[in-house]
């Protein structure tokens, strides 16, 4: 008991809130540069792990050049808050990569995560980098069904046991005995997959909002009791990269961060690393500037939106939403939600459906009244409070005057 | 018949320059608070971005009255309990004779004023306690305020240093798992809290005005001269 209480009152006291130290002073990166030329070298003369691919050979039978190859790098290294004398070091890196076996599984999910890898105009570097892992299991992608899938699966973790990394993509459903979801032959339920597979894992990685906080699945009213990894899966160390989707250029940040130091980059408190989620998206924002002059999209459609002004009164919750889309943006830079013309709803932020993603300024977000019945906006249940006291007030003052003032001279009547 | 007033003082220039600045600040707070969490009036599209800043300036009026509120209710904390002039917090412990008169004045504003038996020259605890509830509400107001002001500085540095944000931080990330775990509570919670007090203004603005009419000793005077008028012999 007084251990649980010691957690609450640590946890109360835990910043949950993103601080980046950006720079940690030379003597701090030269020690890394060092550890990490170590590290690459003990890789590289490790082999290529099961399916891994070359990376050379793979970037060019997509028709990319060196070049763009290291411009890519020397970004990837900006992505992860190094110096630039890293870059090499990057470039080294996501060659070596494909030393690390991955298992990748999916949970409640929509596969958006996947699909996000998958789905671009034709593939760009990050996806590459991600395509030369050595992708031991993704029941999305493999050829393998049935009894063939299980069967690589308990391959896989037989032979990289304690040296996969596990990617998670999907919420936990734990409602009548985790029944809601079920995976294989043996109908093993999503939470007894997730913890057997996370048991021999290096490190779980959580991607997408439902394997980070329990997402859409877990939305209000939750049917399911569904829960994101972090919640469920303890001692092993676990790294959150939330969106919908998540960004294929983070997910190869953090496997890129680990491949070059051997160690998960450094989180904030809700697991997230700082590298990605430590800025606001606000901050960074194209559209901050007709956020100060006070210029607002209106409506859909109107003449603000035809000029690119802020998204704010459409809803847009970027000044609450910490990842960097505004920066790296989807697709290689290609373009983001409030690129598009349509507000941030939040998507990297705990119950981000439930409490971002209503398309209307916070003032009109409908909340719910402590019985959990009628909803009303925020703005609406402040008027109505302020209308009581009104009445209340009315009412006084109107017996007041009717009753008239008592006179003085008479004691307690 | 010529009835004789006693003149009894009741605020320091001290605490009637905080009540207004106070007062002041909240009415500014109010809107341009209400215009931060949705902008409610529209600036002229044909202008240059740089004549508007309309937010922009919103916010910084928003900030500075924000400041000046806080370190006022600071400065009331102390006052609270090393005043020299009165030490509310003796109104504010619940012994036999603060309990009692609490109920009092209760039935005093229940009953028209038809029955007073309590002292009214000195602060009474049902007044003490209601100012409290406002302080309360204002340290609310203050931490998760500066909770989503820190969220602007997450490099950690400020034009003051880095002092300020981590303190920031220190001091009022407890605001985010009190409030429900997200960021969007503890604006929800700054929001809905702000309606609070404007309901709690009301009433205080209206009783003010009530005990000055029906216990006809001029309360509304104490917060600008300083002092009311009971009558002599009481």
């Amino acid at each position: 008991m007084a251990e649980a209480r010691d957690e609450s009152i640590k946890k109360l006291f835990d910043a949950k809130s993103a601080k980046v130290d950006t720079n940690k002073g030379e003597e701090y990166f030269s020690d890394l540069y060092e550890s990490c030329k170590v590290r690459i070298g003990e890789l590289k003369d490790m082999p290529i792990a099961g399916r891994g691919v070359d990376l050379r050979k793979a970037l060019e039978d997509d028709g990319f050049e060196r070049r763009d190859f290291l411009k890519w790098a020397s970004a990837t290294t900006a992505m992860l808050m190094l110096p630039a004398s890293f870059t090499p070091l990057v470039a080294e890196a996501a060659e070596v990569m494909n030393r690390i076996p991955v298992v990748w599984i999916e949970l409640s999910d929509c596969a958006g995560n996947s699909e996000a890898l998958l789905r671009s105009d034709g593939p760009k570097i990050d996806e590459i980098v991600l395509d030369i892992i050595s992708l031991e299991f993704h029941e999305t992608l493999q050829a393998a069904a049935g009894h063939q899938a299980e069967k690589q699966l308990e391959e896989a973790l037989e032979l990289f046991k304690g040296k996969y990394i596990l990617f998670v993509e999907g919420a936990i459903p734990l409602g009548i005995d985790g029944n809601f979801g079920t995976i294989g032959a043996k109908a093993e339920t999503f939470k007894d997959h997730l913890l057997r597979l996370a048991d021999g894992a290096a490190a779980v990685i959580a991607v997408g909002a439902c394997a980070t906080y329990g997402g859409i699945p877990a939305a209000a009213p939750n049917p399911t009791d569904a829960v994101g990894v972090m919640d469920l899966v303890k001692g092993k160390p676990i790294i959150n990269i939330p969106a919908c989707p998540a960004n294929p250029a983070n997910m190869v940040g953090v496997v890129l961060h680990y491949a070059l130091t051997g160690s998960v980059p450094e989180l904030d408190s809700l697991l997230r690393p700082k590298f990605a989620f430590g800025y606001r998206i606000h901050d960074n924002c194209e559209r901050r500037a007709h956020f100060d002059a006070g210029e607002y999209v209106e409506e859909w459609g109107d003449e603000g939106a035809k000029n690119n002004f802020c998204l704010y009164k459409m809803g847009c919750k970027g000044p609450m939403t910490f990842n960097n889309c505004s920066i790296i943006r989807y697709n290689e830079a290609v373009n983001w939600p409030i690129g598009v013309g349509r507000g941030c709803i939040g998507c990297s932020e705990p119950d981000f459906w439930d409490k971002y993603a209503y398309e209307r300024p916070m003032a009109n977000a409908h909340i719910k009244a402590p019985t959990g019945g009628v909803e009303k906006t925020v703005d609406e249940f402040g008027l109505g409070l302020l209308t009581a006291a009104g009445i209340g007030i009315g009412i006084h003052a109107a017996a007041s005057a009717i009753a008239g003032k008592k006179n003085s001279d008479e004691k307690d009547v | 018949m010529k009835t004789d007033y006693k003149k009894i003082e009741r605020m320091t220039p001290a605490m009637r320059i905080i009540h207004w600045a106070n007062a002041i600040c909240m009415i500014a707070a109010i809107i341009t608070g209400l215009y931060i969490a949705h902008p409610y009036y529209q600036s002229f599209i044909a202008d240059g971005a740089v004549d508007k800043y309309v937010m922009a300036w919103n916010r910084w009026a928003h900030f500075i009255s924000a400041i000046i509120f806080d370190v006022t209710s600071i400065v009331v904390a102390y006052l609270y309990f090393f005043s020299r002039f009165e030490k509310p917090y003796k109104k504010l412990i619940p012994n036999a004779k603060n309990v009692k008169e609490f109920g009092e004045v209760i039935l005093n504003l229940l009953t028209l004023n038809r029955r007073k038996r309590f002292d009214s020259t000195h602060s009474d605890s049902f007044n003490t306690v209601y100012f409290t509830i406002f302080h309360l509400l204002l340290f609310f107001m203050l931490f998760t305020g500066l909770q989503l002001y820190v969220h602007g500085l997450e490099s950690g540095e400020s034009s003051i240093g880095t002092w300020w944000p981590a303190l920031l931080h220190i001091s009022t990330d407890w605001t985010i798992p009190v409030t429900g775990g997200t960021l969007m509570d503890v604006r929800i919670a700054h929001h809905i809290t702000m309606w609070l007090i404007v309901v709690w203004m009301v009433f205080h603005i209206y009783y003010q005005i009530w005990r000055t009419i029906f216990w006809e000793e001029g309360d509304i005077a104490i917060v600008i001269g300083g002092s009311k008028f009971v009558k002599d012999g009481k």
